[in-house]
């Protein structure tokens, strides 16, 4: 955290936020104060400039206009500094597609922001199958079961020394139904809708720390009552 | 023209709707319809002969507002009974038992992703677009895809294509009708949440208020006829009463409030007003028109509601705020951790009837309900 209070920069909601994603930073922000901790949540639309110094930068997902919008955007800005100086990048299907080198919409291979090296590209084949419903993948990274839905056309590719987020138990996820997602340092891409934080409070709380750069204080049982049995409840049902 | 297969396929399936109906007291049309395409495909094709056929498509408003025309429909002077689904049996099978009478003009409903196939089937003299916006994705997949869709339908069809080009979609699909009638309404309807990109040409649009301007042209400020409105009841009054003109029919908006899908029931000695919530846009639709104080949301994530329930995110409830609000349905627990992180208290109650007699006997409940929950509440 660069300040005493932590700032998250919710990128462009407009464009990149079709799919309820906006959600993930409310739930930071909930989860921080109930940590005392102060927060600061910016929204950033496509027409203004991004602030450089924030702590957790977020984006959702998109329709094929809106993504190739907000991808021109970002590459013009200093998304990739930011994410070279360590500050977290949690980005969600479309979003995720675009942090990467290269992405597809509107049958056209587009350049990403090129943050992670992941390459996203129209399925393949006669009758390529659009990725869609509940997903499960284990994430080491996180140590917990991820569940999520999942809605998107496109596969992608982890390249040389990128970790998936997670390992498919169920569902697509990357479109291999392998690999769920992407992680490289504080960068972290997934095709999880739910909102993902909301459904994995403790994914929610791994950004947190690792943007607070502490360990957060335990939740009284209470103030974590309902988001540990929403959570469990839908690692259940997925 | 007499088709024998056609004509068997008809007995069949009115056979097999008087037994649904009256032995077994379920919907008459939907398999019915079934076993008319099954005995005959063409159907449809050949049901629509001879008709003058009002089609009716968007993501919300169908099922009111072609209630709404159908009783204005029989204002036209000559037109007698209308044809028309009385259960908003709105996929193909649907459409074609609605068609198996002899009356002149049907009025339709129809699903978002079959409008194209009934609009080259049935060949209707009009087709109204409502609105198009985010709704049951896991099965739409993008609001822009079934624009895309109704747009190439468009292209092809000589129908009078009618609608709301407050929607950039519709605009969009309009655009494309060889024969079209562009309405507006005073002040729009406000910004679209899915369209900050053109659907025409994918730049951003800008939007002011209710207006948005694109450089490639696509603009609500350009319109064929305008009209002051009060929300989507009335906008959905004034479209049917803008098709029924056509055909004859005097004017009258006094008649749409009976078709408001607005239902009231007395359960277990609570006064219910249910209400069908069952995207984004109807549910900040129901949210802006609810007066009381004790709230009751009911949302399922069957086919029809939409697989997946993260849309709640996208919805402001703070219209909720201070109320007394309890939870519910199979998805009842996701909108509870929704309203808890936007720091608004809901209750989550497991079984509706629970649910409902959390409230004091003798109170009114507003009842939000997605699409399944509403549809067995309605019975309740």
């Amino acid at each position: 955290m660069t300040s005493s209070k932590l700032t998250i920069v919710r990128i462009h909601n407009e464009l990149m936020g079709t799919y309820g994603d906006r959600g993930n930073a409310d739930v930071l922000a909930y989860r921080a104060r109930l940590r005392d901790i102060k927060v600061e949540l910016i929204d950033i639309s496509y027409l203004e400039d991004l602030p450089s110094s924030a702590d957790i930068y977020l984006l959702g997902g998109a329709e094929d206009f809106a993504q190739v919008l907000s991808a021109q955007a970002l590459i013009a800005s200093p998304l990739k500094q930011v994410a070279e100086r360590g500050a977290i990048v949690l980005a969600v299907c479309a979003g995720f597609q675009i942090i990467g080198n290269t992405f597809s919409a509107n049958a056209q291979s587009h350049a990403g922001i090129g943050l992670i090296d992941v390459d996203s590209r129209a399925p393949q084949g006669p009758h390529p199958v659009r990725s869609v419903g509940e997903v499960r993948a284990y994430s080491q990274a996180i140590g917990v079961e991820l569940t999520g839905f999942e809605n998107h056309a496109g596969h992608t590719l982890l390249g040389d020394g990128v970790e998936s987020l997670g390992v498919i138990k169920s569902g697509f996820g990357n479109g291999d139904a392998i690999h769920e997602g992407a992680v490289v340092g504080n960068i972290f891409g997934t095709y999880l809708h739910g909102p993902v934080l909301a459904r994995n409070p403790e994914f929610a709380d791994l950004l947190l720390e690792r943007a607070t750069g502490t360990n957060l204080p335990q939740l009284e049982a209470s103030e974590n009552e309902l988001a540990a049995t929403y959570a469990q409840w839908r690692r259940s049902a997925s | 023209m007499y088709s024998p297969r056609l004509a068997l396929a008809t007995t069949v399936a009115r056979v097999a709707s008087w037994a649904l109906r009256t032995v077994l007291h379920r919907n008459g049309e939907t398999l019915p319809g079934h076993i008319l395409l099954a005995i005959d495909s063409a159907a449809l094709a050949k049901l629509s002969l001879g008709k003058k056929i009002i089609l009716i498509s968007g993501t919300n408003g169908k099922t009111s507002t072609t209630r709404t025309l159908a009783a204005l429909m029989t204002q036209v002077p000559g037109a007698g009974k209308i044809a028309t689904s009385k259960t908003g049996s709105n996929l193909r099978k649907g459409v074609a038992y609605a068609l198996v009478g002899s009356e002149t003009y049907a009025v339709l409903e129809v699903d978002e992703l079959w409008l194209p196939i009934v609009i080259k089937e049935v060949n209707p003299a009009v087709v109204v677009l409502l609105n198009i916006s985010r709704d049951q994705q896991h099965r739409t997949h993008e609001v822009k895809r079934i624009a895309d869709k109704w747009r190439e339908a468009a292209l092809a069809s000589d129908a009078l294509f009618i609608g709301n080009i407050d929607d950039p979609f519709v605009n969009y699909i309009l655009t494309a009708a060889k024969n079209s009638r562009r309405i507006a309404y005073e002040g729009g309807i406000g910004r679209h949440p899915d369209a900050a990109a053109c659907p025409a040409c994918g730049k951003y649009l800008h939007w002011k208020d209710g207006d948005y301007l694109c450089s490639c042209g696509l603009t609500n400020t350009l319109f064929d006829e305008s009209y002051a409105h009060q929300g989507a009841v009335s906008r959905n009054t004034i479209i049917a009463n803008v098709v029924a003109e056509i055909f004859g029919a005097p004017w009258n908006e006094v008649i749409a409030s009976t078709f408001e899908r607005k239902t009231l029931r007395t359960v277990m000695g609570r006064s219910l007003v249910l209400r069908l919530a069952k995207n984004p846009a109807s549910m900040a639709e129901v949210l802006d028109s609810m007066k009381g104080d004790l709230i009751l949301l009911v949302i399922n994530s069957q086919g029809v509601d939409g697989l997946d329930v993260s849309w709640l995110w996208d919805v402001s409830f703070e219209s909720l705020r201070g109320k007394q609000v309890v939870s519910t349905g199979e998805r009842g627990l996701d909108l509870a951790y929704r309203l808890q992180v936007a720091g608004i208290e809901c209750e989550f109650i497991k079984t509706i009837d629970q649910a409902i007699t959390s409230f004091d006997p003798g109170s009114t409940i507003e009842v939000l309900a997605s699409y399944s929950a509403f549809v067995k509440m309605e019975t309740l």
